[in-house]
């Protein structure tokens, strides 16, 4: 079982070296193609811990992403904080944010939190578009300055590139903490089973409401740094649809591990610029698609790949004593 | 066996507790004391509101009259987190496990149960965990399969293993033994043993009799959510209006064949 975790740790580190050497061979705008990925995953994360860990399905994981871009954007622009402290304000921001709306919102039972992130998006999104003062209405946030630190400026992507790639590699590592913490435990007991949770002390709006507002960190951090890459924020980039497409990625990659999320966001997000002459098959593609995927493998790309490596290595089992 | 009432003070008190769904009653003024290191068994037919009466000690259901009562505080308006964190832990006639979750992580949520009541000993599990999985007989399993690799009765058996990782106050089982095999059941009697041994107050119910009159040292019969009878096992036994609420009169309890 060591010998298992090792070995996916060396895979993953493997797969990182080699990702990190990316920019050697890319032109800027495949950079910015891979920037905006990494930003993606974030907000795959966040549906990770909301979803994959917690049992809970939000549609507005987008409309957090635009609090956490519009939050920073406005830090930097009308308050005049330096980059570094808007992108922990917009985080924090945005995960009390969350966490606030989640005490309203987890009051409801199953599945009409589902419903009111709708509604939450719906409002989000009309914010983005119509609060001028804020968000500079249908004409967007223009000129936010690139990210800078300890007076270095992120100019280049290959810069940005290497600054959001350890961002990413941080966060992977706290969701990884956080899965084997008690916290983690308590997400899980409420996704599998809610009633046993409680009865093992396990308060179900604090927890819920813990996980979205976890989410909303990892959506609020990944807002900010989209403001700085791109210098320009408009209402229709935070969408309903965006939303619908992270949770397309997380069940194309699986819900059982944050790796899930890499994978589903990786393979979307690339397609998108590789089969670019097939744009207007897109949806029709990710639609079939998945379909077929939820009825062959539930669990998505991940969870095949586990099925097929627990059947190549069929482990001999101490098995349960023959009672 | 012994007789606990008058020895020390009740852990769990029930006093008239009521709860009625639309025109049923499904408790009717129940009223009974569990005192430290004594099994209290509750049995009576199906139907006849012994798993709700679980449920409002738990809180999953709230009474409509009476009061709970753990120690000298009142409970019966708390929440079921709560209750658990206070020392209430159950387990479920189906077993409710974290299923996609390995065994190891079930266990480990009655350690964090015990960390979360800010108990000294809770981080130091991993001797109980031996003792107990050992006593549950599931010392054999490799505690990072899934759930669903282990047999009905074994998740049965982990689910008290969880709950005792929790250290109990009042340990409350929903038929622990139905559906198990006879080995099985001696795992029961002998985590039954255990718990009574650290003192703690199990409330057993149970329709296999013959476990019921082995290691209850009270009982109370309920029948349509009212108590027909309290007392011991072999009181319990000759009490007629016992045998006629689960036989329809005449015999004996189908518990001593």
């Amino acid at each position: 079982m060591k010998n298992k975790k090792k070995s996916s740790i060396i895979v993953l580190l493997t797969a990182l070296a080699v990702f990190a050497l990316a920019p050697l061979g890319m032109g800027n705008y495949m950079l910015r193609v891979l920037n905006v990925a990494l930003i993606t995953y974030l907000c795959v994360l966040s549906v990770y811990v909301l979803l994959g860990m917690c049992g809970q399905n939000s549609f507005a994981q987008a409309g957090l992403w635009g609090v956490g871009a519009y939050m920073a954007a406005n830090l930097v622009l009308r308050a005049g904080f330096p980059p570094v402290i808007a992108l922990l304000a917009a985080t924090a921001g945005t995960a009390l944010f969350a966490f606030v709306l989640g005490f309203a919102f987890f009051r409801l039972r199953q599945y009409y939190f589902t419903f009111a992130s709708v509604g939450l998006m719906t409002i989000l999104n009309g914010l983005f578009m119509n609060w001028e003062p804020v968000t500079g209405g249908a004409l967007g946030m223009q000129n936010i300055p690139k990210f800078s630190v300890f007076g270095i400026m992120l100019e280049s992507e290959k810069a940005n590139f290497y600054f959001i790639l350890i961002i990413c590699v941080l966060t992977f590592v706290v969701m990884r903490i956080l899965f084997y913490s008690s916290i983690g435990r308590s997400f899980m007991a409420i996704r599998d089973n809610e009633i046993a949770a409680n009865c093992m002390g396990v308060n179900s709006l604090l927890t819920k409401s813990i996980a979205f507002g976890i989410s909303g960190a990892l959506c609020g951090i990944a807002g900010a740094l989209y403001a700085f890459l791109s210098g320009y924020l408009s209402y229709q980039t935070f969408t309903y649809q965006q939303s619908t497409m992270y949770l397309i990625m997380i069940m194309l990659g699986g819900t059982i591990s944050p790796v899930g999320a890499i994978i589903g966001t990786m393979i979307i997000s690339l397609l998108q610029e590789f089969v670019r002459p097939l744009a207007n098959y897109m949806q029709l593609i990710y639609g079939a698609g998945i379909m077929i995927l939820m009825v062959v493998q539930p669990e998505g790309i991940l969870g095949g790949g586990k099925a097929l490596y627990e059947t190549l290595h069929k482990r001999k089992r101490t098995g349960p004593d023959a009672a | 066996m012994k007789h606990y009432i008058n020895e020390k003070e009740p852990v769990l008190t029930l006093h008239n507790v009521v709860k009625r769904f639309g025109g049923v009653t499904a408790a009717d003024h129940v009223s009974f004391e569990l005192y430290g290191g004594e099994v209290f068994g509750l049995i009576g037919p199906n139907g006849s509101g012994k798993t709700t009466l679980i449920n409002l000690i738990t809180g999953i259901y709230s009474a409509d009259e009476g009061n709970i009562m753990l120690g000298g505080k009142k409970v019966t308006k708390l929440s079921t987190h709560t209750r658990s964190k206070l020392g209430i832990i159950r387990s479920f006639q189906h077993p409710r496990l974290l299923g996609r979750c390995d065994i190891e992580t079930n266990i480990l949520v009655g350690v964090d149960l015990a960390v979360r009541r800010r108990l000294p000993q809770a981080r130091d599990y991993q001797e109980r965990m031996n003792i107990l999985l050992e006593t549950a007989g599931l010392s054999g399993v490799n505690l990072k399969d899934s759930t669903e690799r282990l047999s009905y009765g074994q998740q049965k058996m982990l689910e008290i293993v969880r709950a005792m990782l929790s250290y109990p106050k009042v340990l409350l089982l929903d038929e622990p033994a139905a559906g198990l095999n006879r080995s099985e059941m001696n795992y029961i009697r002998a985590l039954i043993s255990m718990a009574t041994n650290e003192g703690i107050a199990v409330l057993l119910i149970e329709h296999a009799m013959d476990l019921v009159m082995e290691v209850c040292n009270r009982i109370t019969v309920l029948n349509f959510g009212k108590q027909i009878t309290t007392g011991l096992p072999s009181e319990v036994q000759e009490n007629t209006a016992v045998i006629e609420a689960y036989l329809g009169g005449g015999g004996q309890l189908a518990a001593n064949q």
